[in-house]
This record gives C-alpha cells, sequence and structure tokens, in this order.
C-alpha cells in the first residue's frame, strides 16, 4: 500500500502573528510544520512499521524554503518526498483550498497512491477543506477528524471525533482520503541524527504553475484584523454587589 | 572538544529552536554546564587553566556524561511535545 502524505509549512504554533496591511506579517517568522499534518505522518510511518504499507511519500506545496519542512517529514521516517515549489502564499491569501486539492488530485494520480492522509486542517488558514475536496475530486471515500485508524491494506476501520461523540466508519474499499485529528497519535520529533539521515533521502521537484492547473483564487479576502483585546475584569466588594452587577450591567440574571 | 561533546551541543541547539523558554536560555545554561571546570577534573589542565583534550582515562566518565545530557535532552522533547498537544487541545477543542 502506496501512502501519500500531505504536510503544510505553516507559521510556528507558539508565534505570535502580527496583522500589516490586510495580511499577516510573514518576514523573518518562525515557520514550522502544521501539527496536524505531523500526526497524519506518525500514522503513515507507523502503519509502514507494522508492514501494512510499502512506501511513504511526503508532499508539500510551498516556497523554496519548505525543503526544510520535507526533511523533517523525510526525518520522521517519510521515504520520499515531492516539493511543489510556488511563490503563492500558502495562507489562504493567494494559494486557496480548492487550487491545493487539484494539485493533489493530480500528484495522487500519478503516484497510483492507495491511501492519503492529512492533517485536518492548517493552523494558519484554519480551512480543513482540503481533504473533503480531494476526495470529492477523486470520487474516493473519505474520513475526516480520525482519532483512531485500523487497516490491513484492503479495508480500513476509522473512528471519528465529532461533537456528539465517536463515529465508527468502516470502508470496505481502499483507496480513501483520511484526515487525522489530534488524538490520533503522539507525533515523534525529529532529532539532529535523523534529519542528517534525511538528507540522503530523494526529494522531487515540480513547479506548481507547469502543472497546467488554475492556481487562482476563488474567494477573495477582505479584511484581516486581530481579535479586539480582552475587557479587563472589575473587583466586587460583596455578594449584593455582584448580583446588582450581574442583573443590570450584563444583563445575565433576570 | 572531545567530538561526542560537540556533536551533544549540536543537538541541544537543534532542540532549543522548539524550546518553550528560547534558544537563548538553553545556549547559555547548556554552555555554562559544558564548560564546566568542576564536572571533568582530569580535563583541566590547572597550569593553562583551561580545558584540554581529555586523556584516555576519562573517556568512559565523557561517555557516561554525554549519555546523561542526552536523556535530559529527549526529557526537553517531552516537554516540547507537552506545550504543542496542550496548545492544539486548548485551541481546537470545544
Amino acid at each position: 500500500m502506496k501512502i501519500l502524505v500531505g504536510v503544510k509549512r505553516v507559521v510556528d504554533y507558539a508565534v505570535k502573528v502580527r496583522v500589516q496591511n490586510n495580511t499577516v506579517d510573514l518576514k523573518n517568522i518562525k515557520m514550522s510544520l502544521n501539527p496536524f499534518c505531523e500526526i497524519a505522518i506518525e500514522e503513515a510511518v507507523r502503519l509502514k512499521e507494522q508492514k501494512v504499507a510499502d512506501e511513504v511519500v511526503a508532499m508539500t506545496i510551498g516556497p523554496k524554503q519548505a525543503t526544510e519542512t520535507l526533511r523533517t517529514a523525510l526525518a520522521m521516517g517519510a521515504d520520499r518526498a515531492i516539493h511543489i515549489t510556488t511563490d503563492l502564499r500558502t495562507d489562504y491569501m493567494e494559494l486557496q483550498p480548492f487550487a491545493v486539492s487539484q494539485i493533489f488530485q493530480k500528484i495522487v494520480e500519478e503516484e497510483n497512491s492507495d491511501l492519503v492522509l492529512l492533517g485536518k486542517q492548517g493552523i494558519d488558514s484554519d480551512c480543513g477543506q482540503t481533504g473533503p475536496m480531494l476526495a470529492g475530486l477523486l470520487g474516493w471515500p473519505q474520513v475526516t477528524f480520525a482519532a483512531n485508524i485500523e487497516t490491513d491494506g484492503k479495508s480500513m476501520t476509522v473512528e471519528r471525533e465529532t461533537d456528539s461523540g465517536t463515529e465508527t466508519i468502516k470502508i470496505s474499499q481502499l483507496p480513501a482520503v483520511v484526515t487525522c485529528d489530534l488524538r490520533l497519535n503522539e507525533p515523534r520529533y525529529a532529532t539532529l541524527p535523523n534529519i542528517m539521515k534525511a538528507k540522503k533521502k530523494k526529494v522531487d521537484t515540480r513547479a506548481a504553475e507547469d502543472m497546467g492547473i488554475d492556481l487562482a483564487p476563488r474567494n477573495q479576502v477582505l479584511e484581516v484584523y486581530e481579535p479586539p483585546p480582552r475587557k479587563e475584569g472589575i473587583m466586587v466588594e460583596n455578594m449584593d454587589e455582584l448580583i446588582d452587577k450581574l442583573k443590570n450591567e450584563a444583563g445575565v440574571i433576570a | 572538544m572531545h567530538p561526542m561533546v560537540r556533536d551533544l551541543y549540536k543537538r541541544v541547539i537543534h532542540v532549543g529552536y522548539d524550546y518553550p523558554l528560547g534558544l537563548d536560555y538553553v545556549r547559555k545554561t547548556w554552555k555554562k554546564v559544558l564548560r564546566n571546570p568542576d564536572n571533568c577534573p582530569s580535563c583541566f589542565d590547572e597550569h593553562k587553566n583551561q580545558i584540554v583534550s581529555p586523556s584516555p582515562a576519562c573517556e568512559r566518565e565523557i561517555r557516561k556524561a554525554v549519555g546523561k545530557g542526552r536523556a535530559y535532552i529527549r526529557e526537553m522533547i517531552g516537554i516540547i511535545q507537552l506545550k504543542k498537544y496542550r496548545a492544539m487541545k486548548k485551541r481546537y477543542d470545544n
């Protein structure tokens, strides 16, 4: 079984971004692997270690600095990597999920993958659309927000996390698209020796503009602004004042 | 400097990029510890007042110390992973 894992180079989760000119300021900001994509790679590598999968291919779309992201993915255990180079912004401003899923569709058809593992959403754009769109374009079954995957190479049983509980879905025939949620596994950390070893692994580079896909954004971002700062709380002296404030100012008690 | 100690320091810096307290903190504390002459008295030359190449006698001590250092790096990685998991859980769980 061949697995294709999509990874995304995003702003690091611990960085506080600044908004300038209706976009997020990306200059000199620390970028790293999307946490949900790390979970997807970890799942693919675990399936390879259980001998269910033969090959794990990591793929990313981004500028030339995205090769560092691919090196981390290779260090976690992927066999090969595909780098689709583009200078468009990948955080929903210029490159949007529909174009991304079309690129993925083309690569999946060329690579003949049996399973596509993606992260549930990118922490910069928070769309969560690439997985379902890709499944729709390919006509494959899909499971989103997977919290547990069991597969034997031909069929799979996936537990989904929904707001009202856990849903178990059986896919009787691979290939399929699965989007990974937080509780699927704990991704391993790519230590320096692994990254050194990953430098020997193969990375194919292609240009996104040469693939014959219309990369123009379908949606236009009108405005980007920071959330209003939290107002500071007030201290109350006694219970009567608390009830008075709740009744009159906040309006939560009748 | 012993090549294993140099390799240990490189591993620490790689982990330090993600460490919550910051790369500067990691670099300062580790450099202080690695340069401390009390940690390997047989490598410290009192006449020259600096750390010299280690003698074969303390090779075993150095390897043990590097092992402890690598275990400490694993603890740091654990802290990084925990912080990331908690941040993602807080943000994306309803």
